[in-house]
Parts: structure tokens; sequence; C-alpha cells
């Protein structure tokens, strides 16, 4: 397939991805996590059809980098606002920390297998358990969104999830910004990791300040754009090539202009609707990307980091159980419900396979495609039951939910 | 590109917009100092931003001086291009040809969406004069005043008269080419609207073909003159009717489908006019269509065949917004300075001359046509301009005559560059005069009520 009928493939897909962003499609049609557009990806990828080979996969990489780091940009805006509720501070932290705690057990895992099963370099060791762990925090807030809204929920323990969901961004930004600083080939080789982390973010907190004041009292659409367009790009473009986070520094930008520009309401429903179009070429793309043909070893230590996943989400349930009201009773589901992952892990894994090419890269990536899977078929159910037996889904509500006003966005 | 007018921009907005740019040009001047030899498309994507950025607020600062939008997107890749700060290089300035393709696209599409059939039968009377005395008048003079400075000429050393009359007809073709993506650019920034606005664009986008026929023709009877061997061949203008028709044909379809999308579809459109302009731009090219040619069509067909042109415009307009941005500043960042710092006393030569017999002929035209008075007076304001369309003539000759092609594409360069960067600012500067800029504040919308931002 040559280069533009590969384009226009992905323009299709991406009007696709705008049909789809409608509030009453979304609980009619596609999966949660958008995972049929990975399968999709996959089955035309150089693994099956080979009708998207390899090199055509690279052609495209700067849609990758850029799309990943509108991601960034569109879950930094919308980080502190669920619809028209904040987000309180504590379910941040709980975000964090279960994000945290998640990829903590499984790089864990994946130090310890990779050390001893495998044959790779110590350096290469710590990124792959860094990566795999940092692709296995998230959880999407699309899954979360797709069962309150199909199923009608309402009530605390939706808004706990959809707040925590959200949440899990943040620990993904911080903590690519601090493995692309560490990485091996960063552009500035005389300062420490920590400023290296520093300079990604600060980068995106000054283009920030910059689109915040340029968007002014007054909100203009068509000019918004080229301002947000502009600021986005060069924050993407100048973080790459210094071979820092580009998708970290977007996220700051966006929490930035979220924090201190007058038009968050207005960016924020104006970018919003660009996530899906966007986003679903690049998981195309990912699906594409994913390489199954991996040594043994690494095949297992991607089982068992997904073991170590559900078993991370499930202790944090069982412990939120303990310590939270809302979860009582239905820790083991809401542990399950917060497996469903999508774009932002497939993110954190192709922001590695641009970077650094190679079987590591390509082992997260395998990893962080297979929990999207997980993820689809394990999440929403999970969510549902524990909604259901915390009497937040009205039992006469039918599955397609088809209320003229959402409850609440998650 | 933003709208004309608008409410009056204080001095700290001018101040942040100043210090903005400051910023974006030492956020791209740190990067480049640190990481300086990088042909990837990391710095594809770090250029387009600092382009779009660089060039919007270049043009807001410039328009305090009553300049175009158009002349800060240029500034602005002038001062970030290759040849100055070189914050975008080469190798990214040849990555962004896509955006060009887009932009070529989009404003063909938008010029004959612009072409309602009743407008045309309006200024056809001062139209046809103008078409034949700029075509014919132009031609020959500017052939004259490039024999009568041959000598000066770099690559015309050792050429012999008939030669050199062959060599003055090619650049007299290429001095009566126009440019639509300036004349749009500058009617989409100032909402023009009047006698002068209207008969620029149905000139210009006319023009367009004629040029094309013109070029056929003098490559016909420059060969023999310039190569002793060559004779007249009349099968270029079996393949230029092949073409031309060909490029209607298939742009009325294309106006066709469109209409019928926009009808029973409506939605989605920057998708779809992205798919037409990456898409069909590389498609025409494969099956020998006149892309510019093929798209005008189609606008004109939306325009005058259903009810859908505003809705057409409006969408172009919007996502024109910023490719035309990026294609403005990507020339900009083009213009090779080096090169016009060598030739500009034949280039300034050339363009003087040039503009003076546009006027001249402009004065001509208007009085056969009796067109009214404003039109006499500012009629060639638009024609001036040159850009891609210009260059792209400049290619297709020095592919034609290698012994001298390379020669008389520099030497076009140069001209063009002076043209593009003066061309916008005169028509800028009548239509403000003649009276015919929108000064109505653009839309202005307030921030939206919360539920409105819900996802």
């Amino acid at each position: 397939m040559n280069a533009v009928a590969f384009l226009l493939g992905l323009l299709v897909l991406a009007y696709l991805g705008s049909i789809l962003v409608g509030g009453r499609t979304i609980r009619g049609f596609g999966l949660a996590s958008g995972a049929e557009y990975l399968v999709l990806g996959f089955v035309l990828g150089p693994q099956v059809l080979s009708v998207v080979n390899r090199s055509l996969v690279e052609t495209f990489q700067p849609v990758i980098l850029v799309g990943v780091s509108w991601l960034g940009l569109v879950l930094g805006v919308s980080y502190l606002r669920v619809g028209e509720r904040r987000v309180p501070v504590p379910h941040i932290a709980l975000g964090v920390a279960m994000s945290a705690l998640v990829s903590a057990c499984v790089s864990a895992v994946v130090f310890f297998g990779a050390s001893y099963f495998s044959p790779l370099p110590r350096i290469e060791v710590i990124a792959f358990a860094a990566t795999a762990g940092m692709a296995c925090s998230e959880t999407t807030r699309h899954s979360v969104r797709w069962v309150v809204e199909r199923y009608g929920a309402k009530g605390p323990l939706a808004d706990l999830a959809a707040d925590t969901a959200r949440a899990s961004a943040l620990f993904a930004a911080l903590a690519l910004s601090v493995v692309n600083g560490w990485l091996p080939g960063a552009a500035l080789p005389g300062i420490s990791v920590f400023e290296r982390v520093l300079v990604s973010i600060g980068l995106g907190v000054v283009l920030g300040f910059t689109a915040a004041l340029l968007l002014g009292r007054e909100f203009r659409r068509d000019e918004s754009w080229g301002i947000l367009l502009g600021t986005s790009l060069l924050g993407t473009g100048a973080a790459a090539r210094l071979n820092l986070s580009p998708f970290s520094a977007t996220f700051a930008m966006g929490l930035t202009l979220a924090i201190v520009s007058r038009h968050r309401v207005d960016i924020k429903a104006m970018i919003t609707p660009t996530e899906k179009p966007v986003l679903l070429p690049v998981v195309l793309l990912a699906g594409a990307s994913v390489n199954v043909k991996l040594p043994i070893p690494l095949l297992v230590l991607v089982a068992a980091a997904l073991v170590a996943k559900i078993f991370a989400r499930v202790l944090c349930g069982s412990l939120l159980s303990v310590t939270a009201k809302a979860v009582r009773g239905v820790g083991l589901e809401f542990g399950g419900s917060m497996l469903s992952s999508g774009a932002l892990g497939l993110a954190v894994a192709l922001a590695l396979s641009v970077r650094h090419p190679g079987v590591v890269a390509d082992t997260v990536l395998l990893l962080a495609a297979v929990g999207v899977l997980l993820g689809e078929w394990l999440g929403p159910a999970a969510l549902r039951r524990a909604l259901a037996r915390a009497g937040e889904i009205k039992p006469d509500v039918p599955p397609e939910g088809a209320q003229p006003t959402l409850p609440s966005e998650a | 590109m933003s709208g004309h007018g608008g409410p009056k921009k204080t001095i700290a907005t001018r101040a942040i917009q100043a210090v903005s740019l400051l910023v974006t040009f030492g956020v791209l001047y740190g990067v480049t100092r640190v990481t300086p030899e990088l042909e990837s498309h990391l710095g594809t994507v770090a250029a387009v931003g600092f382009l779009l950025l660089a060039g919007t607020l270049m043009s807001e600062l410039l328009e305090t001086i009553g300049l175009p939008h158009l002349s800060g997107y240029l500034l602005a890749g002038i001062i970030g291009g290759p040849h100055v700060l070189h914050l975008v290089d080469h190798h990214t300035v040849t990555e962004l040809s896509p955006v060009n393709t887009l932009a070529l696209s989009l404003i063909a599409l938008a010029g004959g969406a612009e072409l309602r059939l009743e407008t045309l039968r309006s200024v056809a009377r001062g139209l046809a004069w103008a078409t034949l005395i700029q075509s014919t008048f132009v031609l020959v003079c500017m052939a004259g005043v490039f024999f009568a400075i041959a000598g000066f000429v770099p690559f015309t050393q050792g050429m012999n008269s008939k030669a050199l009359v062959g060599v003055a007809l090619l650049w007299g073709v290429l001095a009566v080419s126009r440019s639509p993506s300036a004349c749009m650019g500058i009617l989409s920034q100032t909402r023009a609207k009047g006698p002068v606005a209207t008969f620029s664009l149905a000139f210009i986008m006319l023009s367009d073909v004629v040029v094309v026929i013109l070029l056929a023709t003098m490559l016909m009877l420059a060969r023999p003159l310039i190569t002793s061997s060559g004779g007249i061949s009349i099968e270029d203008f079996t393949v230029l009717g092949h073409e031309l028709l060909g490029s209607i044909a298939v742009g009325v379809t294309l106006g066709l489908g469109l209409a019928i999308y926009l009808r029973l579809v409506g939605r989605q459109l920057l998708l779809v006019l992205l798919a037409i302009g990456f898409g069909l731009s590389d498609t025409f090219s494969y099956i020998h269509v006149d892309s510019l040619l093929a798209f005008l069509a189609a606008g004109f067909v939306v325009t005058n065949l259903s009810d859908q042109g505003p809705k057409l415009l409006h969408s172009i307009e919007q996502t024109g917004s910023v490719v035309f941005v990026v294609f403005f500043a990507t020339a900009g960042a083009h213009l090779d300075i080096p090169l016009l710092r060598k030739l500009w006393p034949v280039a300034v030569a050339l363009c003087g001359s040039r503009a003076l017999f546009t006027v001249v002929a402009g004065r001509i035209s208007s009085r056969l046509a009796e067109d009214p008075a404003v039109l006499k007076r500012w009629g060639w304001s638009s024609l001036v301009s040159q850009a891609g369309l210009a260059l792209g003539l400049s290619v297709v000759i020095a592919k034609a005559f290698p012994g001298f092609g390379e020669g008389f594409r520099s030497l076009a360069i140069a001209a063009v560059a002076l043209n593009e960067m003066v061309g916008p600012i005169l028509f800028k500067f009548a239509l403000d005069r003649a009276g015919e800029t929108d000064r109505h504040a653009p839309e202005v919308r307030p921030s939206l009520p919360p539920a409105a931002a819900a996802e």
C-alpha cells in the first residue's frame, strides 16, 4: 500500500472516530477502549496480512508523535474537571497512588524476571521494567464513561471511578518524563535527570502560559486553533528534538491552561471532540506496530506482567474497600474495573518505540496491546457489577442507556 | 487567517504578543542550538508549530503598521528560515511540501467557490479586456525589457540574439503569471467586498488558465529560436487540450460530489477537505490533470449549481486559518535570500518594469472596458504578487531548456521573492483605499456555559 492511500485510510478512520465522539453514539457502538482498531491495525500489519508494512508504519511516525502529544494536551486540559464537577484533590491523590502501586508491582516483576530469564543488558532491563510499569498504570476514562453512560449510573462509586481513572494520567506523564530524561541519548548531557524532567515540564508550562496569555480576554475560535496547535506542535517538536518526553510537555501545557486560562471551559469544549479522530489512527498504527514474534522468555514476561497488573489492581480495590466508604463491599469488582486501559498505555509504549526501537520497545508495546484487550474483556463488566452492587445502576434501565442527558461525565 | 478589523487591541495585548513571539523564537533557537543537525520528522513537527505561532504573532504585530497578515507570515518564515536564524532548515522546508499541496487545493477550491456566475457576468467586459491587454501587452513589453538588459543577466552571456528573443519570450510568460494564493490570502484576511476584490479574484483565477496556454505557446515558439535543431510542434497543444478539458471534467465531477456530500451529510468537513487536498492532488498529478484548475472548477460548481457554496467557503476558511499561515510562512522560509542579494539589481529592474507595465495595461484595459473609477484606479493592484505558480512555470522552463534553465530559475526565484513581498502590501493598501475592506468586528464568542463543555 502506498503512503497516500494509507493516509486516506487513516483519514477515513479519523472520520469514523469523529462520528463516534457523539454522546449517544458512544453508548451504542464500538468498544470502550477502541480495542477493535488495535486489532484491525494488527490484522492489517506486517504480522498478519502485511497490507501495512513496517516501513510504512515508520513513515507515519510523525502521526504517532503528534497523536500521542495531542492526547497529552487533551488529558491535561480536562484533568481537573469531570463535566461540570471539579475532581477532588483526594481523588487525584488516590488515582496517582493506585497508578504508582500498579506500576511498581509490574516493574518489579518485569525487572526480576528480565534480570534472571532474559539476555538483555542491565540498562535495557531497567528501561523495560520502568516502561512496562508505566504502560500498565493507566485506567482509561473512556471505559468508565462508557459504562456509566450506557447504564445511567450515578453515585459516589461512579464518581470515584471516573476521578481515579482521570487522575491516573498524571503518574504516566511524570514517570514518562523521568524515564525519558534517564534514557541514554538525551540531548542535554550536561544536566541531571531531575533537571531534564524540569526542562520537559517547564517547556510545557511556559508554552501553556504563552497560550493562555495569547488567548487573552476574548475567545476567538479560529485564532484559538492556531495558538493551541502552534504551541502544542512547538512543544512536541522541541521536546522530541531534545529526546525528552513530548507527552509530558503537552500534558503540562494542558494542565497549565486548565489552571490559568479563563477560557478553560471553551478550550476543553474545543479540543475534547478531537481526541477520538486523532487517536484512532494512532491506535491503528500501534496495532500495526505490534510484534508477536518475540523470544519465549519475553512472552512469558508479558504474561507475568499482566498477572502482576491484575494482582495490583485487585489489591488496590481490596485496600479501598476497607478505607473508602463508596467502595465498601465491592472492592474486588472495583479493582477489576480499573484494569481497563487504552490509548495512554499504548502511547507510553509507542513513545519508547519511537525513541528506542528494538526488542524491549516491541515487548512493552505487546504488553500494552494485550493489556488493552484484557482490560476490555474484564474492566467494563467488573465496573458494571460494582455499580449494580453499590445500587448506582437502576435495575429498570435498559443496557442501551438512551438517556437524553448525561448524568455525569466520566 | 484571522479576520480583519475586530476590537482594537490594546498596548498590553501587543506587548504580550511581542513577548510571546520572543518566547517562540527563543524556544526553537535554544533547541536548535542544542541539537543543531537533525534531518528527521522531529524537526518538521517543531517547525510547523513554530511557523504557525510565529507567523500568527508576526502578522498581528505588523498589523499595527498597516501591513497585511500575509507579510507577517512571510517575514516569520524568512527570519526563522535557513538563511537567517536557521531555526527551520532546508530539509524541513522540503518536508513541508504536503502543506503547500493542501493549501493550494484549498485556495483553488475557495477561489472557484467565490466566483458566482452573476458576479462574473457583471465584470465580464472588463475581464475580457484585462485578460487580453495584460496577457499581450505585459508579455511583449517584459520580453523587450529582458532583451534590453540581457547584457546584465549572467546566464544569457554568449547567446545570440535569436536565442535571446526566445528566452525573453519565456520571461514574458513568467511575468504575466499572478498569485492566486496571495490574492485569496489578502481577501480572506480583509473580507473585502467590492469591484476591486471581485475583479481581482475573477481575473487571477482566469489568468491561471491563460498562463498555462501561453506557456505552451511560447515553449513551442521559443524552442526553434533557442535550439537551432528544434521545430514547431503542435503536439504540445494536443496534450494541453486534453489536460485542460480533463481538468475541467474532473473538477465538475468533484464539485457535484462535494455538493451532494454537503447537502446530504454536511459534517466533518475538515477531514473531507484534508482527504481531498492530500489524496486528490496526488491522484490528479498522476493522471496529468491540472489540480489548480480542477479544484477551481469544483468550487465553481458547488457555488453555482447548488446552494452549498457558503458552507464550503466557511469550512475552507476554518481549515485555512491554520493551513495558510504555515503555507505562507514556509514560502518565506523558502525565499533564497543569498541569491536575491546576488541578483537584486537585475531582479529589481525586472520587477519594477513589470509593475509599471501592469499598471499601464490596467489603465488601458479599464478605459477600453469603461470600468468604474475605482477599478480604473486600483484594478492592477492585485496583479503584482507572484508566488508558487510563477515558480512552477520556471521549473517547467528549466526542465525544457537544461542549457540555461537553472540560471533562468534562479533569476525567477529572485524576482518572485520581491513580488511576493511587495505585491500583497500593494493589494491590501489598494483595498483599504478603495474602501472595500471589512472593518466590522469578527465574531467574538463569549465563554461557553459550563454544560457545553461536558464531553
